[in-house]
């Protein structure tokens, strides 16, 4: 499964099984930092509002596709907030990887992160810095590093980008 | 002057934001006059806003969610962007604390702080990521510069001396002191001790629900 999360209202997926679609929108809750997600309902966000089961479907995909406004080098606060709901997808015991701490697996899908940003006044640096977080999600979910790419507006992202 | 610490944790109370903060606000002493902020939801208040306005210096200290900053954090510095303040010369601290050891890995989320500072027409002071963050609100209160959390602590201790003349500084990078294998080894038991305290078993850390 390919599991798209996206900001942008109307966008359109291919039909079939192959993909899900998590819109991110006004309604969605902040993640509160109780780990709950780890130790009260382990692999499932404890906020009941239809957006505690990302970290389940993180489980079963072999892609990750964020398609989200650029916003400083991150994805959009709405993005980030599903992303932030997920943590569930890792375990919480550490191991070390190329020298560094990060979590442990928790499911044995090997993801490969794509984000396909947009916004009418990316910098430079901001490029920079969207690179790097998405290399350090794909480091810290010991998946693989798809494409990033930047767009001038939803528009311009949704006329080219294939998925 | 005047500087306005910003607790960017959605945490209400125990969050490593909070200590980090706490040291802040000593360290600054009687040499700044302080506001103190806590943005636990993605909106600003007016009278939040008001008080950033009149900042000389803002401190954000935060945690690290999925490797950059929690959403409604982020959704917060949107709103302080929009609002279009006027005081141009504040300048912008970072203090980003993860639960991993290495604080390196706290980059990508100074590097989004330090875009914002750009974009939103402020001048960027510099950050500090904190690794070992996961302990942090748990330490005995032991005096600044002394214990496990020293080397961070020095760290805050240049970054408030930099802040009070104004000048920016390179990001800089520091973690408890303490092994990285204990460190490991506490959070292991950590863990296990919370799912046990909520009636489940260790090994329930493991589950794969459907």
């Amino acid at each position: 499964m390919k599991l798209l999360i996206t900001d942008i209202e109307n966008f359109d997926i291919p039909q079939g099984d192959d993909y899900k679609l998590i819109k991110a929108n006004g309604d969605i809750r902040n993640c509160i930092g109780c780990f709950g997600c780890w130790v009260k309902t382990p692999g499932k966000c404890v906020i009941n509002d239809g957006f505690d089961r990302t970290g389940i479907d993180l489980g079963k995909c072999t892609e990750l596709i964020l398609v989200s406004r650029c916003c400083y080098g991150s994805t959009s606060p709405a993005v980030k907030m599903i992303q932030d709901r997920a943590i569930s997808y890792i375990h919480p015991d550490f191991v070390i990887r190329n020298g560094e701490m990060h979590h442990k697996r928790r499911y044995d899908n090997v993801i490969t992160v794509s984000a396909y940003f947009y916004g009418d006044d990316i910098t430079e640096a901001e490029k920079e810095t969207a690179g790097n977080l998405i290399q350090s999600i794909v480091d810290n979910y010991d998946g693989k590093l798809g494409n990033v790419a930047f767009y001038k507006s939803a528009e311009e992202l949704k006329a080219e980008v294939t998925l | 002057m005047r500087a306005v610490l910003i607790n960017g944790s959605p945490k209400v109370k125990d969050s490593a934001s909070a200590v980090l903060l706490g040291k802040v606000k000593e360290l600054f002493g009687s040499r700044c006059e302080i506001e103190e902020l806590h943005f636990k939801k993605a909106s600003v208040s007016e009278e939040d806003m008001a008080k950033l306005k009149e900042a000389d210096v803002m401190v954000f200290a935060y945690p690290l969610y999925v490797d950059g900053i929690p959403g409604h954090l982020l959704s917060c510095l949107m709103h302080i962007e929009k609002a279009g303040l006027q005081n141009r010369d504040a300048l912008i601290y970072g203090v980003c604390n993860c639960g991993f050891y290495e604080g390196i890995q706290a980059e990508a989320a100074l590097g989004i702080l330090k875009n914002w500072s750009i974009k939103a027409g402020f001048i960027w002071g510099g950050g500090i990521g904190v690794g070992g963050g996961g302990c942090i609100a748990m330490l005995p209160k032991i005096p600044t510069g002394k214990g496990p959390m020293a080397s961070i602590d020095k760290e805050l201790m240049q970054m408030t001396d930099n802040a009070v003349n104004k000048a920016s500084q390179d990001n800089r990078y520091a973690n408890v002191n303490m092994p990285r294998f204990v460190y490991k080894q506490a959070a292991q038991m950590g863990w296990r001790q919370a799912i046990k305290s909520n009636g489940l078993k260790a090994k329930d850390l493991d589950r794969r629900p459907e």
